[in-house]
């Protein structure tokens, strides 16, 4: 299992779209961090709070950059018949499967915390030189709570990706399901199940619940709260991961 | 040795491998025949478990394809050369090969070597031309030095020294003690190479034998003489019970071909008869000719008339 890891980190290495999605990934909250602080008009109003607000929205960005990333690394495979060498190479296709997981997940928790990390401090670091409150007490716990939410978060979602690609096997669709499936997928099926009398459906679109504790966690009835919400949209997830691998098990490459 | 037994493939309705059975040799280079769309490439996928037939096994001298631990190591497979990712250098994609099958990386640098693609295994493959990807699939063919190698019409986009270059290596792979199967389109280049032949139409074994069996079953081997008596000749041969035709190509008035007569035969009554020769030769048709007349009703798509 060790050697189809280190065959599929080499595959992901070696291709130069990778590193230019990576590039845009981490560059954005950067980029985005660094103008908030230089020319945010009333700094005083931004605490540790807002800074995490902000860092976990363009870190939900940078993560469906990554997702797409780990998409195109699978989905190319078919587009280019890569698999068929890949297959022939490695009978036990759930092995390779399952070695892009583990990759992907490798990467997407160090770009996930580097990227978090540094975009908070950079933004950190302009706005405390212009008086605003962000390195105060209850500061560290809060941001510790958001980082590792948005990691967890894109760990799953880069499943996510992973296991729709498995399925549909072609790029574009993958990705533009991955991307939707939280706006409108998760919204129509909560819609026709409210519209059917079930209230709480909201509450139980996996993805939706998991997005929405990422940067607050009110633990209102209205939320699943951390962790459930990640571990319920994690248990989705592998589900479908399952149900792809069973897929891809029985099809001819 | 590579055994088929009872393959079955279905791709809906239609029926691409029928009950094939045939058994390819150690120490051979195994020719694979059939016209288009007869389950070659479907056979050959079915081979190393990437298509899942309905019925039938392949084994490897006895064991399953998904039974061999590091198949690379054992069965080197090049179905499609264009099976590369384009944006990826050559050293790169025999690299990710040999790792997932525990291969040594100095292995990569010695088929890149052998194929002559050292010089440019850094560039990108969509920079390869396709006699270029052919030299890469048979680099990761050869990758871990198998006994067992499987091609599906692998001179596709080669240049004349290629071809020769690949014939040649089969030949002395085969030379070694392993089992060869090849498929191709290019019937004088499997002639060149194949000492066995597996002939499939419309997914059903329609021959499994030696190529020179093959060709001396479907073919007929005609005598051709050319004399300014032609005339008094023929009136021997056909006295002698042979079957004489006016030879067509090239159009001449005084050639004949014979069939039903050896060589020696004819010359000796044209000595008899005092009949002076310019041309006694023997007609063998080829392995072209033969493979046409097997499968001529099983071919799934023809062509209209040339003109």
């Amino acid at each position: 299992m060790r050697a189809i890891i280190a065959s599929e980190w080499l595959k992901a290495r070696t291709v130069r779209s990778h590193w230019v999605l990576l590039a845009i990934a981490v560059a954005f909250p950067l980029i985005i961090s660094t103008l908030v602080g230089i020319f945010n008009p009333d700094p005083q109003f931004m605490s540790y709070r807002e800074l995490g607000s902000m860092t976990t929205g363009t870190g939900v960005v940078s993560l469906l950059l990554l997702t797409s990333l780990w998409v195109i690394n699978l989905t190319s495979e078919f587009t280019h018949g890569t698999i068929r060498v890949t297959y022939a190479a490695v009978p036990a296709r759930w092995k390779v499967i399952v070695s892009k997981a583990v990759v992907g997940t490798a990467v997407t928790l160090v770009v996930m915390t580097v990227l978090f990390w540094s975009t908070f401090g950079v933004g950190a670091l302009l706005l405390d030189r212009r008086g605003a409150p962000i390195i105060v007490d209850g500061w560290l716990g809060h941001t510790m709570g958001v980082w590792i939410a948005l990691v967890a978060l894109a760990v799953i979602v880069s499943w996510f990706g992973l296991s729709l690609g498995v399925i549909i096997k072609n790029s574009p669709v993958a990705i533009v399901v991955v991307l939707l499936w939280p706006l409108i997928i998760e919204n129509l099926i909560a819609l026709a199940l409210t519209l059917s009398g079930i209230e709480t459906a909201r509450k139980w679109m996996p993805y939706q619940a998991a997005i929405q504790t990422v940067d607050n966690n009110p633990g209102l009835d209205d939320t699943l709260g951390r962790p459930w919400a990640h571990l319920y949209f994690a248990a989705f997830v592998l589900v479908i991961l399952a149900v792809g691998v069973v897929v891809d098990r029985r099809r001819d490459a | 040795m590579i055994s088929v037994e009872g393959l079955t493939k279905r791709f809906g309705s239609k029926l691409a491998i029928d009950d094939l059975s045939f058994e390819v040799q150690p120490g051979r280079v195994t020719g694979f025949l059939g016209p288009n769309g007869s389950g070659k490439s479907t056979t050959m996928r079915c081979m190393v478990d990437l298509d899942r037939p309905q019925a039938g096994t392949v084994r490897f001298s006895g064991r399953c394809y998904q039974d061999i631990v590091d198949p690379v190591t054992s069965i080197g497979a090049l179905l499609d050369a264009s099976y590369v990712h384009p944006g990826r250098s050559a050293r790169h994609q025999l690299e990710w090969l040999a790792i997932s099958n525990h291969l040594d990386r100095t292995r990569v640098s010695e088929v890149l070597e052998l194929v002559g693609l050292t010089e440019v295994a850094h560039r990108r493959v969509k920079t390869y031309s396709l006699g270029m990807k052919q030299r890469l699939g048979l680099a990761a063919t050869m990758l871990g030095d198998p006994e067992v190698i499987i091609l599906d019409e692998p001179a596709n986009g080669l240049d004349p020294e290629g071809i020769r270059w690949m014939r040649d290596m089969l030949k002395y792979l085969a030379s070694q003690g392993r089992a060869v199967l090849v498929s191709s389109h290019q019937l004088s280049e499997i002639a060149l190479m194949a000492e066995d032949l597996v002939v499939i139409g419309r997914g059903r074994l329609i021959a499994q034998e030696p190529a020179r069996d093959f060709i001396a079953r479907h073919t007929t081997t005609r005598v051709r003489v050319r004399s300014p008596q032609i005339s008094e000749l023929v009136e021997s041969l056909r006295g002698q019970g042979a079957d004489v035709s006016p030879e067509e190509k090239p159009l001449t008035t005084d050639g004949v071909l014979v069939v039903g007569l050896n060589m020696a035969t004819v010359g000796e009554l044209a000595h008899q008869r005092g009949v002076i020769l310019h041309e006694l030769s023997e007609v063998t048709d080829s392995l072209e000719d033969a493979f046409l007349a097997v499968t001529k009703d099983d071919q799934e798509y023809r062509s209209g008339p040339s003109s």
